[in-house]
């Protein structure tokens, strides 16, 4: 997704498994000003509806560490949403 | 003469892998070796050949990588205090896998069984339930679906 306007800040969103079979795409690119990990999922939601039902029972992941809904995420960092694992 | 051998075969202790290629459980077993070991456990997961009378004709692993690093090695720490581990590695498997072949492999050493025993299974629930790995089932009719879990995948937690 391309920014409304060009110097508009966006951040990079990466996607797994059926969330981004789903999605049809491995990550969204959604304007992004700053804000929490809560407002991020609202702003995925928003961006990706389809992704709702797996979006809702999925943490957020901030570099290699998964982030508390609080907390704090900048345009550059790096993003992804972690729905329902299923390995072993 | 016993610290001589613990300090050697520590410098093999395996730590967590992910890798594309086949697992080597000898070798995982091999690294979690100690002179101090009394109980040495490995545990193989295969990918089963069919789920639910369903046949697979192959699973696919897919893991969001840097994260499930992280998330194994805090998993594999932790079980290495819990349960006074002198050895532990874990390795899974990514990418496509046959039926039959090793998708996971656990191994853990200490100085009684019943800890090794208990730290593998421990692991391997905490695998299931935090690690960012994604398993998708190829069937033999030529559909394929992602599985995904019924928890939050969340923070490694507290004591088992």
């Amino acid at each position: 997704m391309i920014p409304d306007h060009p110097s508009a800040a966006v951040i990079r969103v990466s996607l797994f498994a059926g969330m981004a079979e789903v999605a049809g795409h491995r990550y969204l690119d959604l304007p992004w000003t700053g804000g929490t990990v809560a407002q991020l999922k609202v702003a995925v939601q928003a961006a990706c509806p389809a992704i709702g039902p797996l979006l809702a029972r999925s943490a957020i992941a901030v570099g290699d560490r998964y982030a508390e809904a609080a907390e704090l995420v900048a345009a550059d960092d790096e993003v992804a949403v972690i729905p329902p694992v299923s390995g072993g | 003469m016993a610290g001589e051998t613990r300090q050697t075969l520590r410098s093999s202790d395996t730590g967590v892998e992910l890798t594309l290629t086949p697992l080597e459980p000898a070798r995982l077993l091999a690294g979690v070796a100690d002179g101090a070991a009394g109980g040495n456990v490995l545990f193989v997961g295969t990918a089963r050949a069919a789920t639910d009378g369903v046949v697979t004709t192959r699973l696919e692993y897919e893991a969001h990588e840097p994260l499930a690093r992280s998330v194994l090695e805090r998993i594999r720490q932790a079980a290495m205090a819990e349960f006074r581990l002198v050895g532990c590695g874990i390795a899974h498997r990514l990418g496509l896998v046959e039926p039959g072949e090793a998708s996971v492999i656990v191994a853990a050493s200490s100085p009684h069984r019943r800890e090794a025993f208990a730290a593998t299974e421990w692991i391997m629930a905490r695998i299931k339930q935090e690690v960012p790995i994604w398993k998708r089932e190829h069937r033999l009719d030529g559909s394929r679906s992602w599985e995904h879990g019924s928890g939050v995948p969340n923070v490694v937690g507290g004591p088992p």
